[in-house]
């Protein structure tokens, strides 16, 4: 089943969304609005939205305030990519060319800044503080994390500890966040709140292991990008760990990061076949479950009702998302 | 709690609190620490001197804009990507890039402390303006060095601007303009003649129909100058009364950094 099936009774609404944020970043700039719109337009899961949305509705749900929450979260997200590929070097995204292929950096800091701003301005229609203290405190804490992971690149004696620590930062907590301010939007009891804020927190790691995951056992069709791109890039993930409880493995990957300068991927293909073989892609996706039950264990405690089905739906599609 | 009546040991502490809330240890071991422009720093401190906000209040609004001052000016720094780009050069590109939005997401996470839901609204729509007016000033045709100078001047005083009107107390507005106006035709005057790069100059150069090449462009920049700094004497001399010290700051800048200019070329 597509993931867009799973949350189809929330499709009008979602239509409502989709439009709201393309009107938020019309710019009087020609460029600046080409550029805004081209990676929305591309399209993407607009899974941040989906998650605000089934927020509320455990609670009172209005879609005009639903609306200010699910645009801003996705125009967050929005910038943060088009910020993401000038560090990435990126030149496709979604098949097409990212602002920076298509222009340059500079062209694509500035919209990055602009949506952001857009972004806020928006959610500025919501008078509640705690929802802002809470979007704010999460996009500094995602800034940590992408800083993180440039720290942590090459090196070789991070521990799992630092590993989730960093996911949690650069994924999963923007996740909790939406399902948090689309139940503070809402107005929904503080039980159920916290609920659906440890739900999305524990679906944002699973998702994010699993996509460290499918780096080593995808197919370069499937990704995009040739399997263990991950790794020639220097980013220590969770598969890479626990091979290297693998003294060998450790000592054999050190070598090569040695000569990280030049780094070529034949000479990953042996330590990639190697993480593929020898049991630690089963032991991260046994944590990634783990992750899943604490998810389903979050989900019990809320009400039943279709968002509730819908919540359970997608953290089992991600759970068996192989591509 | 800074007691804040713009003195210049009160600035210097705004500076230090500025300078402690951006600094990263990662960060700081990479790329270099953002400069915090004293100047701005200055007028948005006798700006929010003449207000009845609460001392917290003052001292918050005057961070929080040096703080998207700040993030906005780090990502005027990241450098357009070259295939020779070593590891190093990628590296600080890429701190850069984050460093900005650490600084902005720090803007957010203060106000946000504060619940200053209208103080958000304000910096982001000057941040939205700022960056449409950097699209248009280096990625669209201009029609005349008066146009883009216009550009110029709002880019650099427009956050200021916003948020004085936010405040109420906009008596300065004008004289800010035409002083962070001249400041940074200077600063580019100067990078571009040390060899540096020059985003103005560089944006300037790319339209020849505008002020000719290089040689012209400097002249047509000097030239400038010299006008601006006549007008902004009488902006400063023109600010009300109890601007007093605003003004004494003011004089003394100007002379240091146009007098002294002159009589350097002169010599």
């Amino acid at each position: 089943m597509k993931l867009a099936m799973i949350y189809s009774f929330l499709k009008n609404d979602l239509a409502v969304i989709e439009k709201a944020v393309n009107e938020t970043i019309q710019s009087d700039n020609m460029v600046l609005r080409e550029a805004s719109s081209q990676l929305l337009q591309a399209g993407g899961k607009r899974i941040r939205p989906v998650f605000v949305l089934l927020g509320g509705k455990f609670g009172d749900y209005n879609i005009e305030r639903m609306k200010a929450v699910a645009v801003s979260l996705e125009l967050i997200h929005t910038a943060s990519l088009v910020h993401d590929d000038v560090i990435d070097e990126a030149e496709l995204r979604r098949g097409e060319p990212t602002i920076k292929a298509r222009w340059d950096n500079r062209i694509a800091m500035y919209t990055g800044d602009y949506i952001f701003a857009r972004s806020l301005e928006n959610l500025s229609a919501l008078e509640n503080p705690r929802a802002h203290q809470i979007l704010a405190g999460t996009m500094v804490e995602l800034c940590l994390g992408e800083i993180e992971q440039i720290r942590d690149k090459y090196n070789t004696e991070q521990d799992i500890r630092t590993y989730l620590r960093r996911i949690k930062r650069k994924t999963a907590l923007l996740i909790a966040a939406s399902c948090r301010l689309g139940a503070i939007a809402a107005n929904v009891d503080p039980v159920h709140e916290r609920a659906l804020y440890q739900y999305g927190y524990y679906v944002g790691m699973s998702y994010q292991i699993i996509d460290d995951v499918l780096d080593f056992t995808a197919s370069e069709k499937e990704l995009g990008k040739p399997a263990g791109s991950d790794l020639l890039q220097g980013n220590i993930t969770l598969p890479v760990l626990f091979s290297m409880e693998d003294p060998g493995f450790k000592s054999h990957l050190e070598s090569v990061f040695q000569r990280k300068e030049d780094l070529h991927t034949d000479e990953l293909a042996p330590l990639i076949k190697t993480v593929q073989s020898n049991g630690s892609i089963e032991k991260s996706l046994d944590i990634s479950d783990r992750y899943l039950q604490k998810a389903y264990q979050s989900l019990a405690k809320l009400p039943a009702n279709r968002a509730k089905q819908t919540l359970k739906g997608i953290a089992k599609y991600i759970g068996k998302r192989r591509a | 709690m800074i007691k804040l009546n713009s003195s210049e040991n009160e600035i210097k502490q705004l500076k230090r609190k500025i300078a402690s809330k951006v600094r990263h240890p990662y960060l700081v071991r990479f790329i270099p620490e953002p400069t915090i422009d004293e100047d701005k720093l200055v007028i948005l401190s006798s700006i929010m001197n003449h207000t009845n906000l609460s001392e917290v209040k003052k001292e918050q609004y005057v961070i929080t804009t040096m703080l998207v001052q700040i993030a906005l000016d780090t990502h005027d720094l990241v450098t357009l990507t070259d295939e020779e780009d070593d590891r190093d050069i990628i590296r600080h590109r890429q701190l850069t890039v984050l460093a900005g939005d650490y600084y902005s997401g720090l803007y957010y996470y203060l106000l946000s402390q504060l619940d200053d839901i209208p103080m958000i609204h304000t910096l982001a729509g000057a941040i939205k303006e700022i960056n449409e007016l950097k699209m248009g000033l280096y990625y669209k045709d201009v029609e005349s060095f008066q146009e883009f100078l216009d550009g110029l001047k709002k880019i650099e005083s427009l956050l200021i601007q916003r948020v004085a009107t936010y405040v109420q107390k906009t008596a300065i507005n004008d004289m800010a303009g035409e002083w962070l106006l001249a400041k940074k035709l200077l600063e580019e005057k100067r990078s571009y003649q040390a060899g540096k790069f020059s985003p103005l100059i560089d944006a300037l150069i790319k339209r020849p129909a505008l002020l000719g090449n290089s040689g012209q462009i400097l002249g047509n920049i000097e030239q400038t100058l010299q006008s601006h700094v006549h007008r902004l004497e009488t902006t400063v001399t023109q600010l009300p009364v109890h601007f007093n010290w605003l003004k004494s700051y003011m004089h003394a800048a100007i002379h240091h950094q146009f007098n002294h200019r002159k009589i350097a070329e002169e010599g």
